[in-house]
């Protein structure tokens, strides 16, 4: 187990930028999320840590030593691939022990540890299967089991559950919280789920077009978004983010917003926010109801509602703008009703623009 | 178990379904014709193949086996037929010709056989992970172009590069010999010169053999080019990370993924070198197999046997006899590394 320290790791593919200036630190036995879009340039950071790419410029900094040259071997780093990656023509006990074979351990104690590891992951029953008799879960389990079975100084896990089912996916990311919780190895994972970023990490560093976007815990995250896209990354449904400007009546300071309505602006809004402005507002924090005193009340027409079961999904239109509100009363309410929707001026967002 | 255990459940009224409505759907007339079509369309669509096929595959086939128990020189006409029952298979027993012929035939198969393998799977190993694509494609056809250049002319030009007295095989021995740092590893060449190639029984078969192998390695090199190129990254990319260097991968990760292709192309190596004909044929000027018959392979002595001395029923004999060979040899193969080659990596 070891700190990771990333200094100022760019990396081009030809003119294509893909990482720029990266800086981040590790603690020893932390675990990371690395989340952003598509193409954001997570799965390239993670292969630049791993030693299969090698940064533009920079430094990646293992314990008190720059691994730049050295091979994924001679970094002691283990990783759980996407697609898992595991050996068609090896059986589950030779595709977890495979990397110790390399490394020369005798059998009997590879034998041992392939067993160990295999209790671990309750895939004991299985060790003589190929992993084309397994299901999703279970050739996970495998790609896990090979990692662990190292006893790595770094952990690197490549959107390991996206192939997975819901329900499997669930399952899967208690186990690894549960690993993660008994071994203690500083772990690196790379999500476009931010749902699993925000149940696994201790911290979650949000990448977007290459560039780090905020680092933070998943609540300073969710409480404290640095900008838009954070904002709207984070949080499901997403934030509502409207386009408007502050503007000045006398004593008070209002937000226009583009199609007319204007809202009272907050004390809390920040110094730096003037002129034009993104406004962000969570749908959970809308509340379905009379107009509260001392909050910022919005009233509109229901355009439609989307039932999840346990909450409906209230898309409501004012002004020229659509917004999204969580009703966890679940009421029956009319297409085209009017309703009025409630948020404490403390939560609400502002972004200068 | 009683009866009633095994009578089904009385169907209650919640489960059993309410009537139907009456629909009154219109039907068109059944036409018999059109019946009659429909039936014979599929035969009506793959009857050019069957007619095809029973012309020139199932007939000769079953007239070989006929024919396998006849004494019958062509010339004289169907009529000139006569039933020798198994003779032609016993005579074929105490061939020695035949013996002599099975023999080249098997060491050719090994000897020009195994190296084509040997040399194909790395060559195309660093073909697909070391070479760009484009550069890829262009040696790849180029390796190729042997097996699409006619076996006469592939033949031709090689018997002119073993001609003894003015081949360029020779002339690169005795200049070889002559080099200063390499020099003394030919220094026995102009002490055997000329070296007859193809009129020295015991340089015969390495000349076809060399000959075979320049012919088809490049064909095994497409085959095993696919099957690396089937390998996914990500895997790869594990074995990288589990801390194998590029000789590892290969042999620990490629080599075993591509079980079904080296499965295909040793097949197709055994079948196609155990019928080995135009090579021999033209290296020996189409003799008798050349000196001491050193290059008589079975299927070359089936010519001689049918077409030079006529004799057709002798010759049907040592086709099914081939045929045979052929077949145990497939199935030895089958049987060792069928298993694991034919279920890939499912």
């Amino acid at each position: 187990m070891s700190s990771l320290d990333l200094l100022g790791i760019s990396k081009s593919f030809g003119a294509t930028e893909v990482l720029k200036n990266i800086d981040i630190h590790v603690s020893e036995g932390e675990f990371i999320a690395l989340v952003g879009p598509s193409g954001c340039g997570k799965s390239t950071l993670l292969r630049l840590i791993s030693g299969l790419d090698e940064p533009t410029s920079g430094d990646v900094v293992l314990g008190q030593h720059v691994v730049n040259d050295l091979t994924p071997r001679e970094r002691n780093v283990a990783m759980v691939f996407q697609s898992y990656a595991l050996y068609p023509h090896m059986n589950v006990a030779e595709n977890i022990g495979f990397n110790l074979r390399i490394s020369g351990v005798p059998k009997a104690e590879i034998n041992q540890r392939v067993a160990d590891t295999a209790a671990i992951l309750d895939l004991t029953e299985l060790l003589t299967r190929k992993p084309s008799q397994l299901s999703g879960g279970q050739r996970q389990r495998v790609a896990m089991g090979r990692a662990l079975v190292r006893n790595p100084s770094l952990f690197l896990f490549d959107e390991p559950l996206s192939n997975l089912d819901a329900k499997l996916r669930v399952q899967m990311r208690e186990e690894i919280k549960r690993l993660h919780a008994k071994v203690r190895t500083t772990s690196i994972y790379v999500t476009h789920d931010q749902i699993e970023a925000m149940t696994l990490a201790d911290r979650i560093v949000i990448l977007n077009e290459g560039i780090i976007q905020q680092v933070g815990t998943p609540k300073e995250l969710y409480t404290k978004p640095a900008n838009p896209f954070v904002a709207g990354f984070i949080g499901s449904p997403s934030m509502n983010l409207l386009e408007g400007k502050l503007t000045q009546s006398g004593d008070t300071i209002q937000i226009e917003l583009d199609g007319g309505v204007t809202l009272p602006c907050p004390q809390t809004a920040p110094q730096s926010a003037s002129g034009r402005v993104i406004i962000g507002m969570r749908p959970e924090h809308l509340h379905l109801g009379e107009a509260a005193a001392g909050a910022i009340n919005i009233t509109g027409r229901l355009d439609h509602v989307e039932p999840t079961g346990a909450q409906n999904h209230l898309k409501v239109k004012f002004g020229k703008n659509t917004i999204t509100a969580t009703d966890n009363t679940l009421q029956d309410l009319a297409s085209n009703a009017e309703v009025t929707l409630s948020l404490p001026t403390d939560k609400l967002h502002i972004f200068a623009n | 178990m009683s009866d009633q255990a095994l009578s089904p459940a009385p169907r209650s009224a919640e489960t059993s379904h309410p009537p139907l409505p009456e629909t009154h759907f219109i039907r068109p007339p059944k036409k018999r014709g059109r019946r009659l079509f429909n039936s014979l369309q599929p035969w009506l669509f793959i009857s050019p193949f069957i007619i095809i096929f029973c012309l020139f595959t199932l007939f000769p086939l079953t007239f070989s086996v006929y024919l396998s128990f006849q004494e019958w020189n062509p010339v004289t006409g169907l009529s000139g037929m006569n039933y020798v029952g198994v003779q032609n298979y016993v005579e074929a027993y105490d061939d020695p010709w035949l013996w002599k012929s099975l023999y080249n035939t098997f060491w050719l198969a090994i000897v020009s056989g195994v190296p084509q393998h040997l040399i194909a799977v790395p060559v195309a190993y660093l073909l697909v992970y070391a070479v760009r694509s484009s550069l890829r494609h262009v040696l790849t056809a180029t390796m190729f172009i042997p097996f699409i250049t006619s076996t006469v002319a592939v033949a031709l030009i090689f018997y002119s590069i073993y001609s003894a007295n003015t081949g360029i095989l020779n002339q690169m021995l005795l200049g070889a010999s002559k080099l200063p740092l390499i020099g003394a590893l030919f220094a026995w060449v102009p002490d055997v010169m000329p070296i007859k190639w193809l009129t020295k029984s015991d340089l015969i078969k390495p000349a076809i053999a060399a000959v075979v192998i320049w012919k088809y390695t490049g064909f095994n090199i497409v085959i095993y080019s696919a099957g690396f190129v089937t390998v996914p990254q990500d895997v790869y990319d594990a074995a990288k990370v589990d801390g194998c260097n590029r000789l590892q991968q290969f042999w620990h990760v490629a080599l075993p993924m591509i079980r079904p292709f080296i499965f295909f192309a040793m097949t197709l190596t055994i079948i196609g070198n155990l019928q080995l004909f135009e090579e021999p044929f033209i290296l020996t000027s189409g003799d008798t197999g050349g000196v001491g018959q050193a290059g008589l392979t079975t299927s070359y002595y089936l010519y001689l046997v049918g077409w030079e001395w006529l004799e057709m029923g002798a010759a049907a004999a040592i086709s099914w006899i081939l045929f045979l060979i052929i077949a145990i040899a497939t199935s030895i193969h089958f049987y060792f590394n069928g298993r694991k080659g034919m279920e890939g990596n499912r």
